[in-house]
């Protein structure tokens, strides 16, 4: 078996269809007005489209889950033990083990959980972005995009959807998320502490990760699909976030490019009405 | 309650420990170190295949599984300093250049359509050798001053036959021909046989006796 | 057989093509037994991937429909049969009902509250169901329990919705007051 397998050798039986980031951005419907593009409102009961929208983001989460397993696990694979810049220590893979274990729960609660909501396994398309964040070939920027970034939007995800299950009054989805949350904090915290760890002597390396988290998190909130705004369909987590290691500046970062890329969808919407608007005329 | 200033037997009727073991600190040290190489290069390939293979329910055991190896190493990484190896690092090694190649051919299978070569490789090869010599090791160390160490081996058993159990029933589930009947029993006879000059997982004398072609144990 | 006309009638933003959406709407109008001197228009929005459904208006029958209801959940932009049979089975139904005198006086879909409409929606769905349209029950029950609540009523409600022929509007409005009863703390 080699090392560092590309995404597209992803082993998925045949219920699964995979979309690439390219068509979703590419999408000519984004930024139409004001219904255009995928991102919609805050993900509250009264949307008249809310347990939809709820099956699809558990859809989403669960596709994620299988992904966040098979990230973890190559890390094992990937990396041999030792002190080199290529080489990770011990603990870190047992952590990387730990993490298999937890995202294996995660898929076997994400599928008696989207069979509680209705939906079938590989009813929507599956974007492989999060396992693409996890072939990093560097294991400090591996980390860090996956458990700190991606992992981190899981908190905010896995928070969002528990607060959908208690207001809706969703017995199963509350707990099953509760449970989640609990787990990607500790991943969570893994990430922020593998990254003080491997680089306590290396700025340069912990410029770069923390560069590469920043990318993956803009990414994320493109459009402002999670944020700190009162109607972003998925909200920062602070308190979990803090809990894992987060600093608050770092959150009020995050905030920040949430904001700024929900203002860049917002201009983008606004040039695509007025240029409509114009050849219309 | 009788007599707290009575004097009692040390032991108890009932606790039947013994002294005697037939291992030193030093060839404990070695299984150990040999058990934790095996372990390590075992959680790293599980974790490894499970992007490999497309069948739901074998990748998420294989995740699960992937954990208790890990874990197995680090209980022997953990007890290889209280047997006097402050340097954990050189004993973790294999047993022997034939236990290398074993992981080697262990590891090979990558494509999709492989799965029954690698659940075969890991539920019908080397997780009975492991039961073997770690049910040897438990029932042949002493029972009092090497405590700790049947208290993992017992911990590590118990997951060994839980995870062959899955294994096995999951090799079975996926096997529907008479073809692969033959590729699961061809794959077992290539592995077992670089097994069989390995001499198990510990190395000749896993299970106590070393056949006579292999008295000497080569080292790595 | 019913005249269907859907709009627009080229679509540029995703790969739907008209006739094919006319074609099945007119098979399932067909089948649940709208009238077949009536006139169907569809209007598709197609720049939205969402998947809001509304009946505009019954006279003329009037459907807008955001382009995501009508769109493959797991290929984008490209139509499924199985979204358009499944929701213009639902709205069709609801159509029905709405021409049927004996049915009663529902207000119109803009003013329906949540559990009106999921109510209603499980009695139309469990009726496209029986015509072999192939809805999915466990979405509709989800819908229905996160508007209805997750009691044991409100899932035996759901049950005599979905395996009901000729309700009113009464009785919708009935099995809204069962359940909401339900959702009542003791
Ligand atoms: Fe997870
Ligand atoms: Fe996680």
């Amino acid at each position: 078996m080699k090392k560092n397998m590309p995404p597209d050798e992803l082993a998925r039986d045949g219920r699964f269809v995979r979309v690439n980031m390219v068509e979703r951005i590419s999408d000519p419907r984004n930024g139409r007005g004001p219904t255009g593009g995928r991102v919609g409102a805050r993900l509250t009961p009264d949307r008249p489209g809310a347990p939809d929208a709820a099956r699809a983001l558990m859809h989403g989460i669960f596709v994620g889950e299988i992904q966040a397993l098979e990230g973890a696990g190559r890390t094992c694979w990937d990396f041999e033990v030792g002190a080199g810049s290529d080489d990770v220590p011990f603990q870190l893979k047992l952590d990387m083990a730990r993490q298999c274990w937890d995202e294996a729960r995660h898929c076997e609660i994400s599928v008696k959980l989207s069979e509680w909501m209705g939906t079938e396994i590989g009813e929507f398309a599956e974007s492989t972005f999060l396992f693409e964040a996890a072939c990093n070939p560097d294991p400090v920027l591996r980390l860090t995009g996956v458990n700190r970034a991606l992992e981190g939007l899981a908190i905010d995800v896995f928070n969002t959807m528990k607060e959908f299950g208690n207001v809706v009054g969703d017995p199963v989805l509350e707990f099953c998320e509760d449970w989640m949350l609990a787990d990607e904090v500790t991943h969570v915290k893994m990430g922020s502490d593998w990254l003080r760890r491997l680089t306590v002597d290396d700025p340069e390396r912990r410029k770069r990760a923390l560069e590469f988290q920043r990318i993956v998190d803009k990414l994320f909130s493109g459009g402002g699909f999670r944020g700190d705004d009162e109607d972003s369909p998925v909200h920062l987590a602070r308190r979990f976030r803090e809990m894992a290691g987060f600093t608050v500046d770092e959150i009020d970062e995050i905030s920040d490019l949430a904001r700024q890329a929900r203002a860049e969808a917002r201009a983008r919407t606004a040039g695509a009405t007025a240029g409509a608007a114009a050849e219309a005329g | 309650m009788a007599d707290p200033k009575k004097p009692r037997a040390p032991f108890a009727p009932w606790d039947r420990r013994e002294l005697p073991g037939t291992f030193t600190v030093e060839d404990t040290a070695k299984r150990v170190g040999h058990y934790k190489w095996v372990e390590m290069r075992l959680f790293e390939a599980l974790g490894g295949w499970v992007a490999t293979v497309p069948e739901l329910d074998v990748k998420m055991r294989l995740g699960t599984h992937c954990y208790k190896h890990a874990w197995h190493s680090e209980l022997w990484h953990k007890r290889l300093p209280e047997l006097r190896e402050m340097n954990p690092d050189r004993l973790t090694r294999p047993p022997n250049e034939a236990m290398e190649e074993f992981f080697k051919v262990l590891t090979e299978p990558e494509d999709q359509g492989q799965t029954i070569e690698k659940l075969v490789g890991v539920y019908r090869v080397l997780i009975p050798r492991k039961i073997a010599a770690y049910t040897y090791h438990l029932n042949n160390t002493s029972t009092i001053t090497d405590a700790p160490t049947i208290r993992s081996l017992k911990l590590a058993l118990n997951d060994e036959f839980d995870d062959w159990r899955d294994g096995e029933m999951l090799i079975q589930a996926l096997i529907e021909t008479d073809e692969e009947v033959e590729r699961a029993a061809a794959h077992q006879t290539r592995l077992e046989k670089i097994m069989l000059r390995a001499g198990g997982v510990a190395g000749p004398g896993s299970l106590g006796s070393v056949p006579e072609t292999m008295t000497e144990e080569v080292p790595v | 057989m019913t005249k269907v006309v859907v709009i627009p009638e080229a679509f540029t933003l995703v790969h739907f093509e008209s006739g094919r959406i006319q074609d099945l709407a007119a098979k399932v109008a067909g089948l649940v037994g709208l009238p077949a001197d009536v006139e169907i228009r569809i209007e598709v929005e197609e720049q939205s991937p969402l998947g809001r459904v509304r009946v505009e208006s019954i006279d003329p029958i009037t459907i807008a429909v955001q382009g995501g209801a009508f769109e493959h959940a797991k290929k984008p932009r490209q139509l499924s049969d199985d979204s358009v049979v499944d929701v213009l089975g639902r709205v069709f139904h609801r159509i029905k009902d709405r021409l049927d005198p004996d049915f009663g006086k529902p207000p119109p879909d803009a003013e329906l509250t949540l559990q009106q409409a999921t109510a209603w929606d499980a009695y139309c769905v469990g009726r496209s169901d029986r015509l072999g349209l192939h809805p999915s029950k466990a979405r509709r029950l989800y819908h229905f329990r996160n508007r209805h609540g997750f009691t044991d009523v409100a899932d035996a409600t759901f049950e005599r919705l979905w395996n009901a022929e000729h309700l009113t509007w009464a009785d919708i409005e009935a099995a809204c007051a069962a359940t909401a009863s339900a959702r009542q703390p003791a």
